[in-house]
């Protein structure tokens, strides 16, 4: 998929902020809902693929 | 998918062709060597095929003959039995065969009672062997036109097709020489012939389908993230549909006969004056959809009368108003049933027959906002023909699959393989401030995207450039509703002043006139903070690269980077997945 791009700045990093490797964990994903993926076309054939042989996306890249 | 690696080395050599089978209609269609997917009109010149067998002296007709059979040899022709496959007797709506062979109980199944090739009196022929001959007549169309034997196929069906109906279908297909290789809902279907067109651009979009035939009508609510599809809500209607519209010009003709005929009976009292009325009454309606005024000529419509009458598409709309408003409210009831606004909707694809009624997509054009795209032939120049879209989204799945091993495509199909958490909540990026209250949403991940999952962006910095702060978070998309601009007080809104209203340019003076409006619109509440990073000193007029990965795990990870920066500037970090009980829904 294309890059989006968004012309609204990053904010300006705070004084005094700090992080060990500059991240901070903060906190989780929302518990996600369960649903079907419909086995149909080529994003989910490729989907397909790489969940049956348990490959990552930079492991299914050509 | 990928480049095909030249392994025409096959030896079972599987042509598959994709097939929309509905109860009024069937298309067949293939997809070219340039992966190009193409409806195959049939030895009549039919792209859309009615899905009709009909027996007289001892021949079978197939498709436009035999369903002008309908007039003469109603009870020898079978129509309208695709709901009927894979169901009980008990369990069926025998009404759309009031005008043909009835259907009838078989066993645990549905039969029609038919003289056929072969025959000498009436015998039971069961929906199975029905759909068997119906396949095999399209099979052998698609063999001609291709010039080589079709052996396979992908059949689109309604999202509520069981699977003892699958069964069935895949049963009656492999008696007729083709092996059903996969059943697809007829709404991806229709989404996959749009994106697999070349000059689509795969998107992250919420898109409608609203599948308007002719005895029933279907939409469908599908998230649509990166070319994968999952089905939100749907909606059916199995009293709504192109006879209703037929209906109306039925009774506005028969009406003007007697006019004109005052001690002639009533055409729609004898069965072949109403069947004639009714074949006659759908052409003139086809022809409505293109021109202001269409004409409709019966030979011999009751008492030996002959009729000839016109009506122009204004008084139609008027007449067939009430019809066209419940297709809106079919597609108001599949988006509320998806917890959704309208104005969430990106696109709106018209699919089916009865979707180049342009009054119909014109409704739909007002009922969404104006950034929503309504795909139909009369509201945009490069819609797809809606009644082609479920053949060719069926023809590029069976070009996808037809060299895959049986047990792959029943593997990829597999729950185990299908059912994948979605987000419940975008994930997006802080820009303008980094204060929850005051910064500005900006997702990368939508809402409703299965993992795994990948998706980037890239924003700009402060003027000058500088340290900037990342802050990941979920967004929480609402409906933010506001009073208008104050205007002088208008008049209180008149209701069903709209529905007499004949011309279109009057509507939009119309609205202006009642009270404003609330002002609704999309905006993003910031939810749950993630995460939050940094990317140092990015030079003035930079673009800093932001990724977020959600793995099938749920771990998340995040990197950043100034685009074009040295190699190494870049940031990346770990999120744990969600502690979920393990009791949750699955
Ligand atoms: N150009 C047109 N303008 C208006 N209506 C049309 C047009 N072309 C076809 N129709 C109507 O579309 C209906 C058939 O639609 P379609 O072929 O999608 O049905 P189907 O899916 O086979 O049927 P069903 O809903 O019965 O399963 C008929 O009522 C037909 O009159
Ligand atoms: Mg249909």
């Amino acid at each position: 998929m294309a890059t989006a791009q968004t012309s609204l700045p990053l904010p300006v990093l705070p004084e005094g902020w700090s992080a060990p490797s500059d991240f901070k964990a903060i906190g989780v994903l929302s518990t996600p809902n369960q649903r079907n993926l419909e086995p149909v076309g080529p994003h989910f054939l490729a989907h397909a693929r790489r969940k049956r042989h348990k490959r990552t996306f930079s492991e299914d890249e050509r | 998918m990928t480049v095909e690696e030249n392994n025409g080395v096959d030896p079972e050599e599987t042509l598959a062709i994709g097939i929309s089978f509905g109860n009024s209609n069937s298309g067949i269609a293939y997809t070219t060597a340039e992966g190009k997917a193409e409806v195959i009109a049939n030895e009549e010149g039919d792209r859309q095929i009615p899905s009709i067998l009909s027996y007289i002296g001892g021949e079978e007709f197939h498709g436009t003959q035999a369903k002008a059979q309908l007039v003469r040899n109603s009870q020898n022709t079978v129509a309208y039995f695709r709901d009927y496959i894979g169901k009980e007797f008990e369990s069926i709506d025998p009404t759309p065969c009031h005008a043909s062979a009835h259907p009838q109980k078989h066993d645990s199944t549905v039969s029609f009672s038919i003289q056929d090739v072969g025959a000498d009196s009436p015998h039971d022929v069961s929906v199975s062997e029905i759909t068997t001959r119906h396949i095999r007549r399209l099979a052998s169309s698609a063999s001609d036109y291709l010039g080589k034997k079709v052996n396979a196929t992908v059949i689109t069906v309604p999202t509520n097709f069981s699977d003892a109906q699958k069964e069935a279908l895949s049963k009656s297909a492999s008696s007729a020489g083709v092996d059903l290789l996969q059943v697809i809902p007829e709404p991806v279907s229709a989404v996959l012939a749009y994106d697999a067109r070349p000059e689509s651009k795969i998107s992250d979009k919420l898109v409608v389908v609203a599948d308007f035939g002719g005895t029933r009508s279907d939409v469908a609510v599908i998230a649509s993230r990166g070319g994968m599809y999952s089905i939100l809500s749907t909606a059916h209607d199995y009293s709504l549909g192109g006879a209703q519209l037929d209906n109306v010009l039925i009774d506005h003709f028969a009406k003007e006969f007697l006019k004109k005929n005052k001690s002639s009976s009533d055409p729609r009292s004898s069965p072949r004056g109403l069947a004639k009325l009714r074949l006659e009454a759908e052409a003139t309606k086809r022809a409505l959809s293109i021109g202001a005024t269409a004409s409709l000529s019966v030979e011999s419509l009751s008492d030996g009368l002959d009729f000839s009458s016109t009506i122009n598409r204004t008084r139609y709309e008027m007449l067939a108003s009430k019809v066209f408003a419940s297709f809106t409210k079919l597609i108001e009831e599949a988006v509320r049933k998806a917890e959704l606004d309208v104005l969430d909707i990106n696109e709106v694809i018209l699919s089916g027959g009865t979707s180049h009624t342009p009054r119909i997509a014109a409704n739909l054009s007002s009922l969404f906002p104006p950034t929503t795209t309504v795909l139909s032939p009369s509201t945009s120049a490069t819609a797809i023909n809606p009644s082609d879209l479920a053949a060719r989204g069926a023809a590029i799945q069976a070009s996808l699959i037809q060299e895959f091993e049986k047990e792959d495509i029943e593997q990829s199909s597999h729950p185990m393989v299908t059912v994948t958490p979605h987000l419940s909540r975008a994930i997006g990026v802080l820009v303008v401030s980094e204060n929850v209250e005051k910064g500005v949403f900006r997702p990368l991940a939508e809402a409703e995207t299965g993992v795994p999952l990948r998706r980037a962006g890239e924003f700009a910095v402060p003027r000058d450039g500088g340290d900037v702060i990342i802050k990941i978070c979920e967004g929480i998309s609402h409906i933010k509703v506001s009073k208008p601009p104050a205007k002088p007080k208008g008049e209180k809104k008149t209701n069903g002043k709209a529905a007499s209203d004949d011309e279109d340019d009057l509507s939009d003076e119309d609205e202006s006139e009642d009270e404003p409006e609330d002002v609704r619109e999309k905006a993003w509440k910031v939810g749950n903070v993630l995460a939050e990073t940094t990317i140092k000193g990015v030079k003035k007029g930079g673009k800093v690269e932001i990724s977020v990965t959600v793995n099938a795990d749920l771990t998340v990870l995040v990197t950043a980077r100034e685009v074009g920066g040295k190699a190494g500037n870049g940031v990346r970090g770990r999120l744990e997945k969600p502690q979920v009980t393990e009791n949750g829904s699955a």
